[in-house]
């Protein structure tokens, strides 16, 4: 058995050992300190009093950078993205969340403008 | 071939730094099983965020407008004030305490933070560090917790109440769905840190703690969206 | 939250040793026979086979009310049924033959085939599979005990709001409909990520995208879409969970709701889910169709990709089930745009499918046979289907009979043919009989004719302007005629359904009788790996993890061009199968803890209906099962199918 298992051991399409993958322990606070910000550039722009597109265009780009961010660096989604190598799954599997949000905004969009 | 079942069928690789096990897109089994249920999830709070979205601008559409039934909805003796502030505004941002929802977020965030340091201590074997890192982000999602009972007290007390309006109705659905999740969150991590006292949490399972982090990063993505689409778009 | 397959957490980290008392461990089931076997089973041809019989049940049960409607549609003016009771027995007709027909039938065959397809001993997380069955089980049984505490849903399967709120349905029909699809789309939804995981990261060394059969790839499609679909239609039911029980206003009008957002939500989700209902029978079509015209199928990375194409196009068109809801012009005209531009992949389907035929050597046995009849039923369902795309032709057809029609044709003509095709054809392979090809022909023509009978003259009626959903009708109105016939062609069907049951009973007995003759690994002479290895399958799968080298790969071990470039037999499938010896091989143990978690939903679900108080038990099974399972080593560490014992090791902790 464990020469079969050794066989199968073989196929092992896995990474290269040595490679360090994760962020170190300062990236890790350089980026809540970056989030920290954002939040804070976020909390001001909404006491600027604006309304309309001036108020809401720049939360929503400082929003989906702050979510960019969580989700690459403490989920590590930019370090998994090098083991799969862009691996097409990756890119069918964000463009399938992409569009199924983007039903969503669709509907909202039905609603509120009546289209 | 006994190995080969039991590494295919059930265990994770391990971790990327040790050798890993044959899966194959080279990502194991559990972590691409978390991905697939946050993919899932993300379709969950996408539709709760559009029902809120929309609920609001109803309940704001019609509220000016002065429809009696909504106008009553969200009155009580004491808040004549706060409902004329809405309807002049034409905003829910009267009934929301900014500052207060800011530093919750900062909590949050910091908790993330104090996960991903978790996840580095058990990579290098440093179980002390683990469990005091682990300690600190249930602490913070518990502090979260609190503020969001202590936010939706408030609330009710303001004349928000969760049958009497449609925005109240959407906002606690909404909120308090994010909050379950972190609930849910606060019982892995507790777990998690038993189970490292018994010294079960250690190295070789790091892709433990990376999924529960995975898990509790999602949450706080969520409330990411949901900070900056609920409270300062208001 | 997530109940995943862990490192056995019980146990000290690193290699499995038995040094220290694993934490919280209960004795697990071992060696068990008959029931026990199957419900503690983790193997996954035994869910495969058990979604199956439940299918099968609760396609029996459903068609019950079926029969009822169309007894009180026979002639006009008939009381059999009043209103209510109508409108219960419809509604739960359209639930129980999506959710609970449908649906797991297309599980049973990806459950069972899926591993077997990809070389894989089972799926990624084989507890978790177990738990998919059980909590789809448990859901559709507590949907089904609406009847006997307090009355069946009425809302229709759609559930449209405001009707389904408390003020026009006060009953709790419509909380069983609710609360009862939720925990079944729960187990719809890990059965999702199990099975993708084990199609990305389990296939057999060599087995390529391009590889993988086609069956395989559709099923990929149709889990992926239930991944994306569920979660919506969660959703959509929790607003509605907290209008009915907790006073909410996601859909009250007076408080300024706007109700359509039901309808939007529903068919966000409702759009996918016909295309994942339809797609695992492509699959079956797309296996079944090269074996019996011996010939590869045509355009295979047609295939593939049209199949992709329906998974993304299938989110593009939900409004078109709105036409008549109010949406502005710009939505109608979108949406009726892309509805026709997904009729383009399935055309693609139908052609290849045709072309694949052209030029066979055709064997139509029954297998082949219902899956002729897919393409022939299912594309007259598409026609029709088409016609919907036309926006103001729709406006005229909206909930009309010409709608019913339509969605039988490809529901029933379609799904239902090809889940038909692929019993007949798989079941020596599940079961080491073939089914009796005389009742196996008898059973298609019947179906054919009941079928036509039944659903035929509906695209009739419908466009007379007969409206679904009503109770009766007057001899004025000219329906008499029509509906008389569709009476008849539905009690035709029935028999036709159940002969399928019957067959299996006659051959199982001729089969009995004559010794019980192994039908050998490759009964049909076919493409894919799952006929590589021994009938029935043997509980290992596979004794060594095959190696592929191309599409087909299984049947080019069979056959080889000679010199002349034409393919000729090299070897007979009963020397090259594997001879099914399984030693050494150790299979993920069973588990009380899926069908112990599966069973405490009901009870909070039950809970949320009743009484609030019932939740708090539910919730506490809930958790301590979670803790049971999480805890429990996904391979039994005292039952060791290693060759060589470990008497030590197997001492330590008897
Ligand atoms: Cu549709």
């Amino acid at each position: 058995m464990s020469t079969e298992s050794m066989a199968v051991g073989d196929h092992s399409t896995t990474h290269d050992d040595d490679h360090e993958h994760h962020p170190t322990a300062k990236t890790y606070w350089l980026t809540f300190l970056a989030l920290v910000i954002l939040t804070a550039l976020e909390v001001a722009w909404s006491y600027l009093g604006l309304s309309g597109v001036a108020l809401v265009l720049p939360l929503l780009i400082m929003m989906v950078i702050k979510f960019a961010i969580v989700a690459g660096v403490f989920m590590h989604l930019y370090t998994d993205l090098n083991i799969l190598n862009g691996h097409w799954f990756t890119v069918a599997f964000g463009i399938a969340i992409g569009l199924a949000v983007s039903v969503y905004v669709v509907v909202f969009a039905a609603f509120q403008f009546n289209i | 071939m006994a190995e080969a079942i039991i590494d295919q069928a059930a265990t994770p690789v391990a971790d990327e730094h040790h050798e890993g096990h044959y899966t194959s897109l080279g990502l194991s089994n559990m972590k691409l099983a978390m991905w697939l249920f946050l993919g899932s999830e993300v379709l969950l709070f996408g539709a709760l965020i559009s029902t809120y979205l929309l609920s609001k601008t109803r309940f704001l559409t019609e509220l000016v407008a002065g429809n009696p039934e909504v106008v009553a909805g969200i009155s009580n003796d004491e808040n004549a004030e706060l409902v004329n502030e809405m309807i002049t505004k034409g905003s829910v941002e009267p009934l929301f305490d900014i500052p207060f929802t800011s530093l919750s977020s900062f909590i949050l965030l910091m908790s993330s933070l104090t996960m991903v340091l978790a996840h580095k201590s058990v990579t290098e074997g440093n179980y002390k560090n683990l469990r005091i890192w682990l300690s600190t982000t249930m602490l913070l999602g518990a502090t979260f917790m609190a503020g969001q009972v202590y936010e939706f007290t408030t609330f009710y007390r303001e004349g928000l109440t969760y049958d009497g309006s449609l925005l109240g109705t959407a906002f606690y659905t909404l909120t308090g769905f994010h909050g379950a999740h972190v609930t849910g969150g606060l019982i892995m991590l507790g777990s998690l840190i038993y189970l490292s006292f018994k010294g079960r949490m250690q190295k070789d399972r790091a892709e433990t703690v990376e999924l529960v982090g995975l898990y509790w990063h999602f949450v706080d993505i969520v409330w990411v969206l949901i900070f900056t689409i609920v409270y300062l778009i208001h | 939250m997530a109940i995943v397959e862990q490192e056995p957490l019980a146990l000290p980290a690193g290699e499995p040793s038995r040094s220290a008392r694993p934490l919280g461990v209960f004795s697990r089931p071992r060696n068990t026979t008959g029931l026990k076997n199957w419900l503690t089973s983790v193997d996954h041809k035994k869910i495969g086979i058990m979604y199956g019989v439940a299918s099968l049940f609760f396609l029996l049960w459903g068609g019950v009310p079926a029969l009822l409607i169309r007894l009180q549609l026979a002639r006009p003016n008939q009381g059999l049924l009043s209103g209510d009771a109508y409108n219960q027995i419809f509604t739960m007709h359209g639930t129980v033959m999506v959710f609970l027909v449908v649906m797991p039938m297309g599980a049973a065959f990806a459950n069972y085939l899926l591993p077997l397809q990809i070389g894989a001993r089972d799926v990624a997380f084989p507890r978790i599979n177990a738990f998919s069955f059980w909590v789809f089980l448990a859901g559709g049984i507590m949907l089904n005990t609406s009847w006997f505490l307090g009355g069946g849903p009425d809302g229709g399967w759609f559930n449209y709001a405001p009707n389904n709120g408390i003020a026009y349905s006060p009953g709790i029909g419509i909380d069983f409909w609710n609360v009862a699809l939720m925990i079944a789309g729960f187990g719809s939804l890990t059965g999702a990520v199990n099975l993708i995981t084990t199609v990305l990261n389990m296939r057999a060394p060599g087995m390529t995208w391009m590889r993988l059969p086609v069956f395989t790839w559709m099923t990929l499609v149709t889990q992926f879409l239930l991944l994306f679909a569920i979660p919506v239609l969660t959703v959509a039911q929790l607003l509605l969970l907290f209008d009915r029980r907790f006073d909410g206003n996601f859909f009250n009008v007076a408080q300024g709701a706007d109700p359509l957002l039901w309808q939007h939500l529903f068919w966000i989700f409702g759009h996918p889910e016909v295309y994942l209902m339809i797609l695992p029978a492509f699959g079956i079509v797309s296996e079944v169709i090269p074996a019996f015209a011996r010939k590869p199928i045509f355009g295979y990375p047609f295939m593939v990709f049209s199949g992709i194409a329906i998974g993304f196009m299938g989110w593009g068109v939900w409004a078109h089930h709105m036409f008549v809801s109010g949406i502005g012009p710009l939505s109608v005209t979108a949406f009726a745009v892309a509805t026709m531009f997904i009729a383009v992949p399935t055309g693609v389907k139908v052609l290849n499918w045709m072309a694949t035929l052209w030029g066979g050597k055709l064997i139509l046995n029954t297998a082949m046979l219902f899956s002729i009849g897919l393409v022939t039923q299912f594309t007259l369902g598409g026609l029709s289907g088409v016609s919907h795309a036309i926006a103001p032709a729709d406006t005229q057809q909206t909930d009309t009979y010409y709608i019913v029609a339509h969605f039988h044709y490809v529901l029933f003509g379609g799904a239902l043919f090809g889940f038909y095709s692929g019993l007949y054809f798989w079941w020596p392979k599940a079961f080491g009989y073939k089914l009796n090809e005389k009742i196996g022909k008898w059973n298609f023509w019947t179906m054919v004719l009941g079928f036509n009978l039944t659903f035929g003259p509906m695209h009739i009626l419908g466009l007379q302007g007969m409206p679904r959903r009503m109770q009766t009708y007057d001899t004025s109105q000219g329906f008499n005629t029509w509906n008389m016939w569709a009476t008849i062609g539905s009690f035709i069907l029935a028999f036709a359904t159940l002969s399928i049951l019957y067959n299996a009973l006659v051959s199982y007995l001729g089969w009995r009788r004559a010794g019980r003759p192994n039908p050998g690994p490759d009964p049909w002479d076919a493409r894919s790996l799952e006929w590589s290895i021994q009938s029935p399958t043997p509980e290992h799968n596979f004794d060594v993890t095959p190696t592929v080298t191309s599409l087909d790969d299984w049947w080019y071990h069979k056959y080889q061009e000679d010199e002349n470039g034409v393919l000729r037999r090299v070897a007979s499938s009963k020397e090259l199968a594997q001879p099914g010896n399984g030693e050494g091989v150790h299979l993920p143990a069973p588990s009380y803890w899926p069908i112990i978690v599966a069973f405490s939903l009901p009870i909070i679900g039950y809970g949320l209906i009743f009484s609030l108080w019932l939740c708090i038990p539910g919730v506490f099974l809930l958790l301590a099962a979670m803790y049971g399972w999480s805890l429990e080593p996904a391979d039994d560490l005292d039952q060791d199918h290693h060759s060589e014992p470990e008497p030590e090791l197997a001492q330590t902790h008897g």
